[in-house]
């Protein structure tokens, strides 16, 4: 039987991942590294936790909420999450992002932009 | 039907916890308080038997709270992502640690069914339960909010599973206390055990407080780094919760200990059959209710993480200033006009009418709680003789006050969500289980209406000694889960922490309003007058809090 509750414990802390807690922004590119008009650019957010990429989904809003999804990549710091964002023309935009935290959380978040000519 | 899986998920955090204090908290009970190889003390196989059942039925019921959270969370994001989340899930470590940890759950309910529940005084077969149980308890470490930190992970895993052990086995305890009242009640249990059994739980009771206290505090300042960050966000804000039910607990606890004290000084049982049984009553009632804050908890952002967000205390306070109530409320067409300026997110413009409409919903809720509750807390006053006809004039509002809940739920069925059926363009069943804030209401509606029905039959003369008074500190009870775990959609973090400190102050009153009725239908005078005042009087703190309650702009 202390066979059987070793094993087990070892099964238990063999588990190849960690979780991460609720997910929300705490700093992003957009700050200080404005769009500019007609210029394809890279937006990078930064994530309190782990996030699962492949869970996740953002959405570049445009003028009567037009969506459009984005293509993401991991950033280069750990929580790190890079967004390729299209040429844009000057205007008001958002980007709305549907997040899946390593612990199982789903966050929704908007984070509003403007791109000056 | 998103928003029944959102719904569920709000709660099944909650159920998970009362299961693992069943089983964790009664191998703890087993092995530290009963020790059932001691066989000279006079446990009977029925105790044993019902010990090892409550073991075995909290695993399994864990490891199925387990199996569907991951079903769950697949149909939350199938509804929310529009897509199926396979293969990516089975990647996560929601997934494969939920897997595991339901998996070693079963096996240890498996074992306490198959092996402990046929040797229950064995103290070899205890002691390889508690090793059968430790892989599991360990696994639940990856599935916590402190695995996620960047900083000190291990550290705030380790805190956070002793902190969850400590609360299991203290409120496993109490869970167990009730069920050996209940034995001792059907005579299935020596008289005897309940005097001893409570003083053997009370040193160990004090030692697990101890531990929660041990371990909370530390990662309290791991996740609050200031006092704004602890009065204004919602992390702040259900810890703050969790501080006082806790508080409240240990008040009752402290009660059950000097009437321990006090009988085995004096020999008199009466405050130990009469009184503190029920005191035990309602202590779990609030630790159940602690638990489902604790998992509430688990899905706000550490205070740390947000100090952009973060409310001051100016801003807290403000929400709870008196002012005059809203009694006019908006038309139905200024509200709809501004719903889609309100609901944009390029050229979002705030809805005053929205605003109104939601403080004007709240406010006629507080009247109708106020009035309710003063015309209850009249039929506690004694009136002098020279009054008496006055007594005749105000026998039915004090006696029937309860019929305000029904007027409220129909209320409140018409005013909740206007942009939903009866009043607006979408559907009612469409709304109801799409999304999680709209089903909410509506369960909350149906609750208050059902609350009315349910007591005024209670109070009809022939009724009174009867099951259905029981109903109304149940629902009541409910409806204080339902409001520490409300939830508020479509508003900015701040917005939402401003409304959420309003509805989980209530969610406090509302809990020791079902204490407080409880305990009057329990326990007998002066104890039972004292409790239904106090019980009514938390009624009308929650009239006055929605009386003067104001919505930000948004």
């Amino acid at each position: 039987m202390k066979k059987l509750a070793l094993l087990l414990l070892c099964c238990a802390c063999q588990q190849p991942q960690l979780a991460h807690a609720h997910a929300v922004v705490t700093d992003h590119s957009l700050k200080i590294q404005p769009i500019h008009a007609n210029a394809a650019e890279t937006v990078t957010l930064d994530f309190n936790s782990k996030i699962e990429l492949g869970l996740s989904q953002v959405f570049l809003v445009s003028k009567g909420d037009q969506l459009s999804p984005l293509l993401l990549s991991k950033g280069k710091l750990p929580g790190q999450m890079a967004i390729a964002v299209p040429a844009l023309s000057p205007g008001d935009y958002a980007l709305k992002m549907k997040v899946f935290a390593a612990d199982g959380h789903l966050t929704e978040d908007v984070i509003h932009f403007t791109v000056s000519p | 039907m998103a928003g029944i899986a959102d719904f569920l998920d709000s709660l099944i955090g909650g159920f998970a916890l009362i299961c693992y204090c069943f089983a964790v908290g009664s191998l703890f009970w087993g092995v530290f308080v009963l020790r059932p190889w001691h066989r000279d003390v006079g446990y009977t196989p029925a105790l044993l038997e019902r010990t090892v059942k409550l073991l075995y039925l909290g695993g399994f019921a864990l490891a199925g709270a387990q199996a569907f959270k991951i079903v769950l969370k697949i149909w939350l994001m199938t509804a929310v992502l529009q897509k199926w989340p396979f293969p990516e899930f089975a990647d996560t470590t929601q997934f494969i640690g939920g897997v595991i940890r339901a998996t070693l759950t079963l096996v240890l309910a498996g074992y306490c069914y198959f092996v402990l529940n046929k040797n229950p005084y064995s103290k070899q077969c205890w002691q390889t339960a508690c090793l059968v149980a430790l892989p599991m308890i360990i696994s639940g470490a990856w599935l916590v909010h402190a695995a996620g930190r960047f900083d000190n992970p291990a550290q705030l895993m380790a805190l956070t599973v002793i902190h969850q052990l400590a609360a299991a086995a203290w409120i496993g305890g109490v869970f167990h206390l009730v069920n050996i009242w209940l034995m001792r009640s059907q005579q299935k249990i020596p008289d005897h055990l309940w005097p001893t059994l409570l003083k053997r739980f009370s040193v160990f009771g004090m030692v697990s407080v101890g531990v929660i206290l041990s371990t909370g505090l530390p990662m309290a300042f791991q996740y609050i780094d200031s006092w704004n960050g602890f009065i204004g966000t919602g992390y702040g804000n259900l810890l703050t919760v969790k501080i006082i039910l806790l508080g409240l607990a240990l008040g009752l606890a402290w009660l059950n200990k000097t009437s321990v004290q006090a009988y085995y000084r004096t020999h008199n049982s009466h405050t130990l059959t009469r009184r503190l049984p029920y005191y035990i009553e309602a202590e779990s009632l609030v630790l159940v209710t602690l638990l489902f804050t604790a998992a509430s908890l688990a899905s706000q952002p550490p205070a740390i993480d947000i100090p952009n967000l973060t409310a001051t205390w100016q801003e807290v306070v403000n929400m709870f200033a008196p002012q005059i109530p809203r009694i006019a409320s908006p038309t139905h067409q200024a509200l709809i006009a501004g719903e889609a300026g309100r609901v944009a997110i390029i050229g979002q413009v705030p809805s005053e009418a929205a605003t109104a409409w939601s403080d004007y919903n709240h406010n006629i809720a507080g009247i109708f709680l106020t009035s309710m509750s003063f015309f209850a807390m009249l039929s506690y006053l004694r009136v002098p003789a020279s009054l008496s006809f006055l007594e005749r004039y105000l026998g039915y509002c004090t006696r029937y006050w309860p019929v305000g809940f029904v007027g409220l739920g129909i209320f409140l069925f018409f005013r909740s969500d206007a942009e939903t059926w009866p009043l607006g363009p979408i559907g009612f069943w469409e709304s109801t289980f799409n999304n999680g804030e709209v089903l909410q209401h509506r369960i909350a509606t149906l609750l208050v209406f059902v609350l009315g029905v349910l007591e005024l039959i209670a109070r009809m003369p022939n009724k009174q000694n009867s099951y259905w008074p029981y109903f109304f500190p149940i629902l009541a009870a409910f409806g204080g889960l339902m409001l520490l775990t409300h939830s508020h959609v479509g508003f900015q973090a701040k917005s939402a922490f401003l409304i959420q400190v309003g509805h989980t102050l209530m969610g406090i009153f509302s809990l020791i309003l079902a204490c407080g009725r409880w305990l009057e239908l329990k326990l007998d005078s002066p104890g039972k007058n004292i409790a239904g005042f106090v019980s009514v009087a938390a009624l009308f703190q929650i009239g006055i809090i929605l009386m003067f309650y104001r919505e930000p702009l948004y």
